[in-house]
């Protein structure tokens, strides 16, 4: 089997502007004249990250707040470039990432999808072409054209979800997207990706639910501040992750 | 680092137009007169600028309202994008590393916006010059050169602005005031011979100076635009589209910080 994620050796960091924030034109001026650009830091936010997934199969990426799981799916997805090593990918993406701020407020659902689509890089007219669907999906109904303000978190997520699968991509990236929402629609979700799976897709989850990735993962991935430490057999992987988890725990009480 | 910015725009163009065609259906969505709206908002200026400049003030510019509309359409689109640009990445902060929505197109669609707006408004002026009988010569054909060098100075100042009113909320206020003033410091109104002579090398050192004395040289005196004015207005566009990029990429990442 070829290899549809390869990532090696990548490390990410981010740049910390020594900037106040609500900072004034005046500190703009500070800044120039005593040259605080050079008083400016980095975070590390992953370190030396490898790993590849295997086309058609499925990847869980789990770890606590703040370990690297978005940034590591901001730099599969492109979003960001990695500061050192490479991401590598067979065919084209779709990334359905933290869902609270998919779409444009102001935006009707139709316009903010149809943004979201030439983002992915289709154009105009494919994008006119995928609405049907999506509206049909997403089961928004006339809210559609309504806009994404009053949309609840459940909406909101069933058309970013609808959208993310409209496009067929061959790799889809879903960040914590099974926490919001009714069982429903989560439910359908499942098997959307499920699907997708049976039909040679790869597909990379990040959740807190390690039950998810137990049940549907073909591999999962462990991140903690930004290293690597465990990547393999999902239920491995969890039970490790699961003693860590634990020990913190005992050891706060 | 500029091609980067280049490159990701090629592959977005169906977004830039998108958002383009939409800023210019908003702003004429509802309004009976649509369209004309772009050429009413110059003309009911040029009335009243005529009125105070050439009736009351008496300036002494034949033809005044050619003369004024060479330097102030050019003038709307430079200061109508450095406006809606200054804001235009806090306004988008919907998209800023959240989606594949890349960045680099919330800089350039307030400026395309504004540069579909002069190229509705500039035929007009055109046609004024033939009635008004300019002898319009092989110069005409300069005018996209012309508008290309004004593109590219409007991009670097917009790119910077951008950037800077992420951090420092209050540069958006200080522009208002910036705009007026360039208004007022660029001849438009007046001819740059009614500059005193000491100051005339300061204030030919605004590239939107040398951007509008093209203008006005093709359109109202029909002779060729001084070339070397010209170059430096595109030289100035140039470097300035280098920094601004370099600034705007060392930035980009830092931006969902400060949204």
């Amino acid at each position: 089997m070829s290899d549809a994620i390869v990532v090696s050796n990548v490390s990410k960091r981010f740049l910390l502007p020594s900037i106040p924030r609500g900072a004034t034109v005046k500190d703009l001026v500070l800044r120039t004249v005593r040259r605080d650009a050079n008083r400016d830091t980095y975070v590390d936010a992953l370190r030396d990250v490898s790993f590849s997934v295997e086309r058609g199969s499925m990847l869980g990426v789990i770890g606590r707040n703040g370990s690297g799981k978005t940034t590591l799916m901001r730099l599969i997805a492109g979003i960001l470039k990695p500061d050192a090593g490479s991401v590598r990918l067979t065919g084209d993406i779709a990334p359905l990432l933290t869902l609270s701020m998919a779409f444009h407020p102001d935006l009707t659902g139709r316009e903010g999808a149809r943004i979201e689509l030439l983002a992915l890089g289709r154009s105009r007219a494919e994008a006119e072409a995928l609405m049907p669907r999506i509206v049909d999906y997403s089961e928004i109904g006339e809210f559609i054209d309504a806009p994404v303000r009053t949309y609840s978190q459940g909406m909101m997520m069933r058309l970013a979800f609808a959208v993310a699968i409209s496009v067929d991509a061959d790799t889809l990236l879903f960040d914590e997207i099974l926490a919001v929402g009714d069982v429903a629609f989560a439910h359908k979700c499942l098997r959307s990706i499920d699907d997708f799976r049976n039909r040679g897709k790869t597909i990379v989850l990040v959740t807190h639910d390690t039950e998810k990735v137990r049940q549907f993962c073909d591999l999962a991935l462990w991140l903690d501040q930004g290293e690597l430490v465990g990547l393999g057999d999902p239920a491995a992987v969890i039970g490790a992750y699961g003693n860590v988890v634990a020990d913190l725990i005992a050891a706060e009480d | 680092m500029i091609l980067d910015s280049v490159k990701q725009l090629y592959r977005y163009r169906w977004l830039v137009v998108e958002l383009v065609l939409r800023n210019l259906r908003l702003r004429y969505r509802g309004s009976a007169l649509g369209v004309f709206w772009t050429l009413l908002n110059p003309l009911l200026f040029m009335a009243v600028y005529t009125l105070v400049f050439a009736v009351f003030l008496k300036v002494g510019v034949p033809n005044y309202p050619l003369y004024l509309l060479c330097g102030l359409i050019p003038f709307t689109f430079f200061g109508s994008s450095l406006q809606q640009g200054a804001l235009a990445i806090i306004d988008g902060r919907f998209y800023v590393g959240r989606t594949l929505f890349p960045t680099v197109a919330l800089v350039v669609v307030p400026v395309l916006t504004n540069a579909a707006n002069f190229l509705i408004a500039m035929p007009f002026v055109v046609v004024l010059a033939i009635v008004l009988k300019v002898h319009l010569g092989w110069a005409v054909l300069l005018l996209p050169v012309v508008f290309l060098a004004q593109l590219l100075v409007t991009q670097a100042v917009v790119t910077i602005l951008a950037t800077i009113n992420v951090f420092y909320r209050d540069v958006q206020e200080l522009l208002a005031y910036a705009v007026s003033a360039l208004l007022f410091l660029t001849p438009i109104f007046y001819k740059v011979t009614s500059i005193p002579i000491q100051y005339r090398s300061i204030i030919a050192l605004n590239p939107l100076a040398a951007l509008t004395d093209s203008y006005q040289r093709i359109l109202y005196d029909g002779t060729m635009p001084d070339f070397s004015r010209l170059g430096y207005a595109f030289v100035v566009g140039v470097l300035g589209l280098l920094v601004a990029n370099a600034v705007f990429a060392r930035y980009r990442e830092a931006f969902a910080q400060y949204l």
